[in-house]
């Protein structure tokens, strides 16, 4: 489980300027709850994501994983970005094989099992591809397939769908569901679209604009397995997308 | 690839040759001056010259300075510049440096080198290093400079320690990059390479061209220029070959680009 503690985050762009990107946040993440971040562009809601990473340092306060302060990043938090970040000089197999080589993983194993990852995100025949050659959507699948691969206890999603067409996105938000409810890893979701976090979440977090603070908590009590075309119509729904709407419009 | 070869445009470069030659063929006839010799007269240097034994040794020695000083400037220059982009206090110490020895043309360091090292094999060797590191440093800067920091997030992420990331994620991303500087650099330590031989004169493809010179030997001064040239696109097809099979990767996706989501 994940407790962030009075987390405050500021850059200095230059040595007259200061931003503050996070204000005095603390927030408690469940073992297996499907958390996403919602609130305006630049409220800090990815830098929240890279301070969990440990890829930021917080400026003050702390977050704890599991008990322990987090001081870097580690296997036990897996991130997938919307950029991909994928290694481009390694074919789809490389790429997710990667992180299980990097563990220790013996070479047959770690091919092994990318392989069963890359059947699960539906890539079977492009093991040999190199991601310049995959579209956005492909990209971003052997990105979750890569994370997955180390199996991380933690999975820290920055916008990951930002970068794809509506269809697509869709298309990954519901093999994202039906991974996730398999194993119910505990996953740490930014986004900017209330529907998508609505869909997808047991929880989510409304930040207030920069610098970003808890607003709002909104529990999603809406039975799993979720079905889009059944949620749609859902007037339960509808409610939480509206009032989450509204949260999000009302300034401050 | 092989494709290509029987295609227009496998005969466009040979065509561009012989249009040369014809072209330096007809401009001597023209002007019909000593130091302008038909190109005929010049290339039928070439078989005296590659049958010297003296002069292969000459070449010989060329090549290896060239390759010595080429090998050795990589090894120095390609983890300079990947430290100094991804250190903003490593590149912010010697970013001016380099700006300043950048423009400088190298040959212009050999006198001095020569007064420290003498006028052998370890001046000119040097003198061909420091051509060489310039633009494979500047290449290698701006290469680790533009490696996506999620890249190393990503590899962070699965355990990857620290002084690892360099080589095994800032390297082969920056490595496109890296071989813009590496082919610059070739052309470079040829460059440096003939000047060098021509202020040291003692054994050397510059040496033998310059020497031909002060005794008017003017077909064997265009032999020679037809020599380094050839030379140079011989090892300028290597170092393509190898950046071809090394970073294939980043090559434009065309044709393979693949369908759906």
């Amino acid at each position: 489980m994940i407790l962030i503690e009075g987390l405050t985050k500021s850059f200095e762009p230059s040595r007259r300027q200061r931003h503050l990107a996070l204000g005095d946040l603390s927030l408690s993440v469940g073992e297996g709850e499907f958390v996403s971040i919602l609130g305006p562009s630049g409220c800090g809601k990815s830098t929240l994501l890279y301070v969990v990473g440990g890829f930021v340092p917080p400026s003050q306060g702390q977050v704890l994983v599991n008990g322990k302060v987090v001081t870097g990043p580690g296997p036990d938090r897996g991130p997938v970005f919307q950029e991909f970040a994928l290694f481009p000089w390694k074919t789809v197999l490389g790429n997710v094989m990667y992180g299980l080589v990097e563990q220790g993983v013996a070479k047959p194993r770690a091919e092994q099992k990318a392989r069963a990852l890359i059947a699960l995100v539906h890539l079977e025949g492009y093991e040999d591809f190199y991601p310049k050659q995959l579209s956005g959507g492909m990209k971003q699948r052997v990105a979750i397939a890569r994370t997955l691969a180390y199996e991380p206890k933690i999975l820290l999603m920055d916008e990951p769908f930002g970068a794809l067409d509506a269809h697509t996105r869709t298309g990954l938000q519901r093999e994202l569901l039906e991974i996730w409810e398999r194993d119910r890893k505990t996953v740490l979701f930014v986004t900017h679209s209330v529907e998508e976090a609505v869909f997808l979440s047991d929880r989510v977090i409304v930040l207030t604009r920069s610098p970003g603070r808890l607003k709002a908590s909104i529990a999603i009590d809406l039975p799993r397995p979720r079905r889009r075309a059944e949620l749609l119509v859902d007037p339960r729904y509808q409610t939480l997308v509206v009032e989450i709407e509204r949260l999000m419009d009302t300034q401050g | 690839m092989q494709a290509h070869a029987s295609s227009p445009v496998g005969f466009a470069p040979l065509l561009a040759c012989l249009g040369l030659l014809a072209l330096w063929e007809a401009a001597a006839r023209i002007v019909g001056i000593s130091g302008l010799p038909p190109a005929y007269d010049a290339l039928r240097e070439l078989p005296l010259i590659l049958s010297d034994a003296e002069a292969l040794l000459n070449i010989a020695a060329s090549l290896r300075r060239m390759l010595l000083g080429f090998v050795l400037a990589l090894l120095f220059a390609i983890p300079a510049g990947l430290c100094m982009g991804r250190s903003a206090r490593v590149a912010a110490f010697f970013n001016p440096l380099l700006m300043i020895i950048y423009p400088v043309p190298k040959a212009a360091l050999m006198p001095i080198i020569m007064l420290w090292l003498g006028i052998g094999d370890a001046s000119k060797t040097i003198v061909i290093s420091l051509g060489v590191s310039l633009p494979v440093i500047y290449h290698s800067y701006q290469g680790a400079r533009g490696v996506e920091e999620k890249l190393i997030w990503s590899a962070a992420a699965m355990g990857m320690q620290k002084s690892a990331r360099l080589w095994r994620i800032v390297l082969p991303a920056a490595l496109p990059q890296i071989f813009v500087g590496i082919r610059t650099g070739l052309v470079l330590a040829l460059i440096t390479m003939v000047t060098s031989e021509m202020i040291a004169r003692q054994t050397g493809v510059g040496s033998i061209l310059f020497n031909a010179l002060d005794m008017a030997q003017y077909a064997s001064v265009y032999a020679m220029i037809v020599i380094v040239g050839v030379l140079g696109f011989v090892l300028d097809l290597c170092i393509e070959m190898l950046r071809a099979k090394l970073v294939q990767w980043a090559e434009p996706a065309h044709e393979i680009a693949v369908g759906t989501s």
